[in-house]
């Protein structure tokens, strides 16, 4: 046990348990708030695996985009912050056997199948951002593309939903 | 069935600054809620919880109805957020790219730019009430 | 350049939404421009798709397939979105969402089908999906106004990104048990992979993210909902296009399975393909809404396709994609028509306005009662031959059971197909009030009644040209 599981340890807790406390809570200003520390152990997560473009992208995004549009969201919403969520539930069984089924195949396989290690090196870790931003450009620079039209129609989509009327 | 082997992760050994650095801002932080906790005075007082304790009386609540504009805005804001994500992955890789990459970038920005433009221009952008239309009004009145 | 020459269709479309964003910002009554250059659009794409149909292969490092069937795919798209939008030019002055963005949008949505359809690569995959979906999803809800229209958005978003969420998550274990998101090398190392339970749990959960898409049965609930809530034309395109697009992700998967003869998922297949064609023939009986019967009946065509992937060999790939081109056709013309009966604020649509119909417009009546025939599997419509090539592979790949299942649940259908029928030609009018048509929509439905006898006429011709191209 070193200083990187530690640290491991640390954000995937504060993933876990606020992520516990997004589904549970019953204001949705705390679910939205518990949202925020979901996305930030993630973000630290994403930063112990040499992942540092995605972990920045998270925070800019997700904490600094997304979760900011949820809170607008309730904020815009009339007399919500004070109603409590109706959670009701239906088809307990089906959802019951789906959710095992799907939890026994990555138990099994993913956490026990995995040879987890932690390499230890002196090297320094060099930025992934390079090397993505190269491939965005030549190799999936279709699919760049194609992301500036879907920008462009989810623009249109919001604006002609919202838009006042003529 | 073959093992899934974890995609090796290499961490640098000497990340010191970095932890010692995250544990200072812990502590200072800390420190500075705490004491204030144990230093501060405590009394309850009518005014206490209010909004403004030493200041005006609070009208009502704080949960008015905001109008749906300010959401679309928000929701502007992640779009480009997103753009500028892109971006500035090509931007680090500038110099291998060359022009080919100049020119699949200015593609992108140039699909964006249209529906920006779009956008200022059906009035998506306007903020509140329309300024001009009220200095006539006021022109008018006069 | 010739890579760049090879996907014409779609570099037409992607610069067709570009330049109608262009004429949205310069022109005032875009409204008026737009159905014309997007159909334009829609029109050429189709025709390069069809010279361009012999150059097979992949470009861009193998993440876009050209030619072959996957141009017939975009022939359907296109001229399907085509007829929609001759359909809508009068369509939306009456439902009130009289603006350009409509058309942009519609043509947006055939760019993420046609990606969907050309894609061999599973972001590629993604990323058309998303265009198409985030399309349907406004264009659900594009009259704010209408309570049943913004409902119906809200239920298709929410559930749709369920669906979306689904797939994400099947992509991730595909790539992580696969080490390649490329469908070609996927399809190269299945037989292996397939032994592995990983990846066969993140195909599961690929596959439930596309029957959602197609309206499949235990993921169904959206579609009666959606397609009454939305306008008439996009409950056609999305009905139609949209199934099309999600079953020719689904029918790429199926050839990786088809000459191995590995299967894995016939059960599945043949699961929902009963469950589908029973519970849409059946519940559609008792529907007075007509929207709502074909959105029930998409859900039976549903079944009648999934027939096909579970038998899971060329000539059930064939047979699907004959039945898609076919149903999108007749499903079209069934919708446009509705969509000139169709009076305002929803009303006109159920089975009581449709007494009489002959006395009062014939032309309308002739069209519906031809799609009505065709979509019941009456020959000697096209309709017919989709599903007699379906049930006839299920009989090849030794699923008689789920042929003759087919074959009930088609008997149940033709009683509320023939029913519209009886009440336009065999039942007095009680009121003589004219009902008006608009000629652009009559044009569009002549034209996928011609379509749908000519397939109908010469089944032969259309399916020889798939099988070359499986080979």
């Amino acid at each position: 046990m070193n200083i990187y599981d530690i640290v491991f340890y640390l954000f995937a807790a504060i993933t876990l348990v606020s992520a516990f406390f997004v589904v549970t809570t019953r204001n949705i200003v705390y679910s939205a708030f518990n949202l925020l520390f979901t996305f930030f152990g993630v973000a630290g997560l994403y930063v112990l695996l040499g992942a540092d473009f995605v972990a920045v992208v998270q925070i800019m995004v997700y904490v600094g985009g997304i979760l900011i549009l949820i809170l607008f969201g309730v904020m815009l919403t009339n007399k919500i912050t004070n109603v409590q969520i109706k959670t009701g539930t239906l088809q307990v069984i089906p959802a019951v056997i789906g959710v095992l089924l799907l939890a026994g195949v990555l138990i099994f396989k993913v956490f026990l199948g995995t040879e987890w290690k932690s390499v230890k090196t002196d090297i320094p870790v060099k930025t992934t951002a390079f090397a993505l931003g190269k491939l965005l450009i030549t190799d999936y620079v279709l699919i760049f593309e194609l992301l500036g039209i879907l920008l462009l129609v989810v623009l249109i989509g919001a604006a002609t939903i919202a838009r006042r009327e003529k | 069935m073959s093992k899934i082997v974890n995609p090796s992760v290499e961490y640098p050994a000497n990340t010191w600054p970095l932890l010692f650095y995250g544990a200072a801002v812990l502590i200072l932080a800390g420190i500075m809620v705490g004491l204030s906790y144990i230093l501060g005075q405590r009394h309850e007082d009518k005014d206490t919880n209010t909004p403004f304790e030493s200041g005006m009386k609070v009208t009502g609540s704080a949960r008015l109805r905001f109008s749906v504009h300010f959401y679309l805005v928000a929701m502007f804001f992640v779009i480009f957020d997103l753009e500028a994500v892109f971006v500035v992955a090509w931007a680090i890789a500038f110099n291998e790219l060359g022009w080919t990459g100049y020119i699949g970038v200015i593609i992108f920005i140039g699909v964006l730019t249209a529906v920006l433009v779009y956008e200022w221009r059906i009035g998506a952008l306007d903020f509140g009430p329309n300024g001009k239309k009220i200095l006539k009004a006021q022109k008018e009145f006069k | 350049m010739q890579d760049f020459y090879n996907i014409l269709p779609l570099i037409l479309v992607a610069s067709g939404i570009v330049i109608s964003v262009v004429i949205e910002i310069l022109s005032d009554n875009s409204e008026k421009i737009l159905p014309w250059f997007s159909a334009l659009v829609l029109l050429s794409a189709s025709v390069y798709s069809i010279m361009l149909m012999n150059n097979t292969g992949t470009i861009f490092n193998g993440m876009l397939a050209t030619g072959g069937n996957v141009y017939i795919f975009h022939f359907i798209f296109t001229i399907g979105a085509m007829l929609i939008i001759l359909g809508s030019i009068d369509y939306i002055k009456k439902y009130g969402s009289y603006f350009g963005e409509y058309y942009i949008l519609i043509l947006n949505a055939v760019l993420g089908m046609m990606i969907m359809a050309s894609a061999r690569d599973l972001f590629m995959v993604f990323i058309g999906l998303e265009l198409m979906s985030i399309c349907f999803y406004v264009l659900a809800g594009i009259n704010r106004k209408k309570l049943n229209a913004n409902e119906a958005s809200l239920k298709y978003v929410l559930l749709g990104a369920f669906a979306s969420g689904f797939v994400v998550y099947g992509i991730a274990l595909i790539y992580g048990t696969a080490q390649t998101t490329s469908i070609d090398k996927i399809i190269a190392g299945f037989v292996p992979l397939s032994h592995n339970i990983l990846f066969i749990t993140g195909l599961f959960l690929f596959l439930v993210g596309f029957s959602f898409k197609i309206a499949a049965f235990p993921f169904h609930q959206w579609v009666p909902d959606v397609y009454q809530g939305s306008a008439t034309t996009i409950s056609g395109l999305m009905s139609t296009g949209g199934k099309a697009a999600a079953f020719s992700v689904l029918i790429i998967l199926l050839s990786a399975v088809a000459p191995s003869n590995a299967n894995v998922f016939r059960p599945y297949f043949a699961v929902i393909a009963t469950l589908s064609m029973i519970y849409g023939s059946i519940v559609a009986i008792s529907q007075n809404n007509l929207k709502r019967m074909l959105a029930y009946s998409s859900i039976a065509h549903a079944g009648y396709m999934s027939i096909g992937l579970a038998s899971g060999n060329y000539e059930s790939i064939a047979g699907i994609i004959f039945y898609l081109a076919a149903y999108t056709f007749m499903n079209i013309g069934a919708f446009i028509v509705i969509s000139m009966i169709e009076g305002e604020n929803d009303s006109k649509l159920q089975l009581s306005d449709y007494v009489g119909l002959n006395a009062k417009n014939p032309k309308l009546a002739a069209l519906m009662a031809l799609f009505m025939f065709a979509l019941s599997g009456l020959p000697p419509f096209a309709g017919f031959f989709g599903k007699y090539y379906v049930f006839i592979s299920a009989i090849e790949a030794n699923l008689t059971w789920l042929a003759i299942v087919g074959v009930i649940s088609s008997v149940i259908s033709v009683y509320f197909y023939l029913r519209v029928i009886v009440l336009m030609y065999f039942k007095e009018p009680e009121t003589s009030v004219a009902v008006h048509n608009s000629n652009y929509g009559v044009l569009a439905a002549v034209i996928s009644a011609l379509f749908v006898i000519v397939f109908g006429l010469f089944p032969g011709t259309l399916l020889d040209l798939i099988t070359s191209f499986l080979k």
